[in-house]
């Protein structure tokens, strides 16, 4: 049948569920649950061992992902044609807080090479509290956190472009 | 001014892929923007780098000029290709554009702005002596001046109540005795209709044919045409095959109207890709009706009938290049035509069929050209417009364009979502359409509603 020569997974196809593993474990990833128009698969790992998002710096407690962005955020890295997407899960562990970017631009942690940083790993920040700029043709723009937590996660390096949807931080609410 | 180095193609689907490719022709890198509903799609594939600009709904991604000006900075991009539709003739884009440094891939802004208002482009055809549909210029406000002005411009007329609308209160008038009669029977409906019983004349088009001619211009003056499409057969204002040479133009008309639409670009100063668009009668009077400051969906057409790349050339005049060819150099060769295939569902009034495209085979040979984004295990969003395929042929007559198009429409597979294949393949067995007689209200009244073959 044409469909078996295809490359695109389906839910039920071994296939898919032998790469799903695979980014699982690449990801550190505790859990999946993908869905394709009416179709759905769910797999998670162990039972209740946390997995640690992978992190260039320390994380202060072990999290479980949320928005499923380690999944779809890089449109490169999945088969050819679009990718399912992956919804948050419900997990017992917190929620994380993903501050998004809105913007095209480059993103700085600065508010000039001299000064310190606005926010770093662990600073308490409210829903007015600036926490980065993006720079658009010449134009820096404040971006504010949005939401109360502490920052545990600094997703983008200073001098870095982001797209609109990438995540910049994550924030623990608790 | 050198070669761009990058382009970012603002738009998505087919001709962001047929920019890509354009860009990748000429050694220039190209980056792509898409919407949350376009990650992961397959032309992004090929470009050198994307950037997302958006959730899936257009005014806040493909119409963002904040987020595409900006992709352009960060990536880069000396110039951005707008595709069609979308911000393609949106002025101030192509102002903010140049404004940042930053090429906009199309006609200057003043050209953009005079001849993209219908109003403002009647005027500017008036003063290059192009003809336009006449118009009484005015309310009409006695029977008198009614047929001052329908003998001017000749029966039949249409009478129009200016307070009118969405097809109401016009009515023909064929000779004097009907528009008396006419005249003050509109009055009178438009009065108990609209409370206002102001009408105004317009020369009535019988069964128009829409002809376009395709333009180019460089930043040096020199403008040359690509002569005409023909693209009478439309349903509902959208076109759903085009071709070229038009069947049926006399050869002196033909070239009237390609001298009269160089010279309109030529008078608004226009340089870049345009098409003229024109109405013709039955008698073959042809009448300016509007200006697309942008390269058009069916631009492949004349490509084929002319072995012109036009959005190379395209790139060529925004980077500062004298045209590649002159007047002379244009000849139409053979007969084109283009079938555009759209994810709807002709059994159920055309509704849009979104999904995942389970098959995926087009047809090929030669003189077959496909331009087309999707691939098998696509799917089809339902947030843009459906057209999924532009079906080209080429051959050195109408009549084998005619059957290696039937054998193509014959040969293409798509399972998964519904196509507008059916129609088209009951349109190329239509002895009028066979015949080149048709006109822009043929659809409608001929194949409407019909079952698909």
């Amino acid at each position: 049948m044409a469909d078996d020569k295809r490359d695109v997974p389906r839910p039920f196809d071994v296939r898919t569920v032998e790469y799903l593993l695979k980014l699982m474990s690449e990801h550190d990833l505790a859990e999946i649950d993908l869905k394709e128009g009416d179709q759905r698969i769910r797999l998670r790992k162990g039972s209740a061992i946390p997995a640690y998002y992978p992190a260039p710096l320390a994380v202060s407690q072990p999290v479980s992902p949320v928005g499923g962005a380690a999944v779809s955020a890089n449109s490169t890295s999945a088969p050819s044609s679009n990718e399912p997407k992956a919804p948050s899960t419900s997990t017992p562990t917190k929620k994380l807080i993903e501050i998004k970017s809105e913007m095209v631009g480059t993103f700085y942690t600065k508010p000039d090479p001299k000064k310190p940083d606005f926010v770093s790993l662990g600073s308490k920040v409210t829903p007015k509290t600036v926490v980065c700029t993006i720079e658009a043709m010449k134009i820096y723009n404040e971006i504010v956190a949005g939401c109360s937590g502490t920052i545990v996660e600094i997703c983008k390096s200073s001098g870095e472009y982001v797209q609109y949807g990438d995540v910049l931080f994550r924030v623990d609410p608790g | 001014m050198p070669m761009f180095q990058r382009i970012l193609v603002a738009n998505r689907g087919e001709i962001a892929l047929r920019v890509i490719r354009a860009c990748h022709d000429l050694g220039i890198e190209a980056v792509a923007v898409y919407s949350e509903a376009d990650r992961g799609a397959p032309w992004l594939d090929f470009a050198d780098q994307t950037i997302c600009i958006g959730p899936a709904v257009s005014a806040e991604s493909y119409l963002k000029i904040p987020r595409i000006i900006a992709a352009a900075d960060v990536t880069g991009a000396q110039a951005i290709h707008p595709g069609y539709g979308f911000l393609s003739e949106n002025s101030k884009f192509a102002e903010q554009c140049r404004a940042s440094g930053i090429e906009f891939i199309g006609p200057p802004v003043d050209a953009m702005d005079r001849l993209g208002n219908k109003d403002k482009s009647k005027t500017v055809a008036k003063a290059a002596k192009v003809p336009t549909v006449p118009g009484s210029d005015g309310l009409v406000h006695s029977e008198d001046e009614a047929k001052k002005f329908a003998r001017q411009v000749g029966y039949p007329v249409l009478i129009k109540a200016s307070a009118g609308g969405g097809g109401r209160g016009m009515r023909v008038a064929r000779d004097d005795a009907s528009l008396a009669s006419g005249f003050h029977a509109a009055r009178t409906e438009a009065e108990a209709a609209f409370k206002d019983g102001s009408v105004f004349l317009e020369k009535y088009l019988d069964r128009p044919r829409h002809v376009e001619v395709q333009l180019i211009g460089d930043q040096h003056g020199n403008v040359i045409h690509l002569f005409e499409r023909d693209c009478s057969l439309q349903r509902r204002h959208q076109k759903l095959v085009e071709e070229s040479p038009s069947p049926s133009l006399p050869e002196k008309v033909r070239q009237e109207m390609c001298a009269a639409a160089v010279r309109l670009a030529k008078a608004a100063g226009y340089y870049n890709a345009g098409t003229c668009e024109f109405l013709v009668d039955q008698d073959n009077n042809y009448y300016f009706i509007e200006v697309n400051a942008r390269i058009q969906v069916e631009h492949p057409v004349t490509e084929l009938v002319t072995g012109v790349d036009l959005i190379r050339e395209q790139i060529r005049v925004a980077a500062g290049e004298p045209l590649r060819y002159q007047q002379k150099d244009i000849v139409q060769r053979g007969h084109a035509i283009e079938v555009r295939i759209n994810a709807e569902d002709p059994a159920n009034d055309f509704r849009g069929s979104p999904g995942v495209v389970k098959t995926w085979r087009p047809p090929g040979g030669p003189g077959v050209r496909l331009d087309s984004h999707v691939i098998t295990g696509y799917r089809v969003p339902p947030n843009y417009d459906s057209m999924v395929a532009k079906l080209l042929v080429h051959q050195p007559t109408r009549a084998e364009a005619f059957a290696v198009m039937r054998r193509c429409l014959r040969e293409f597979i798509v399972e998964g979502i519904h196509t507008t294949i059916p129609i088209l393949k009951t349109i190329f067995d239509n002895p009028a359409f066979i015949a080149g007689k048709v006109d822009t209200t043929f659809i409608e009244r001929e194949l409407m509603p019909a079952k698909p073959s």
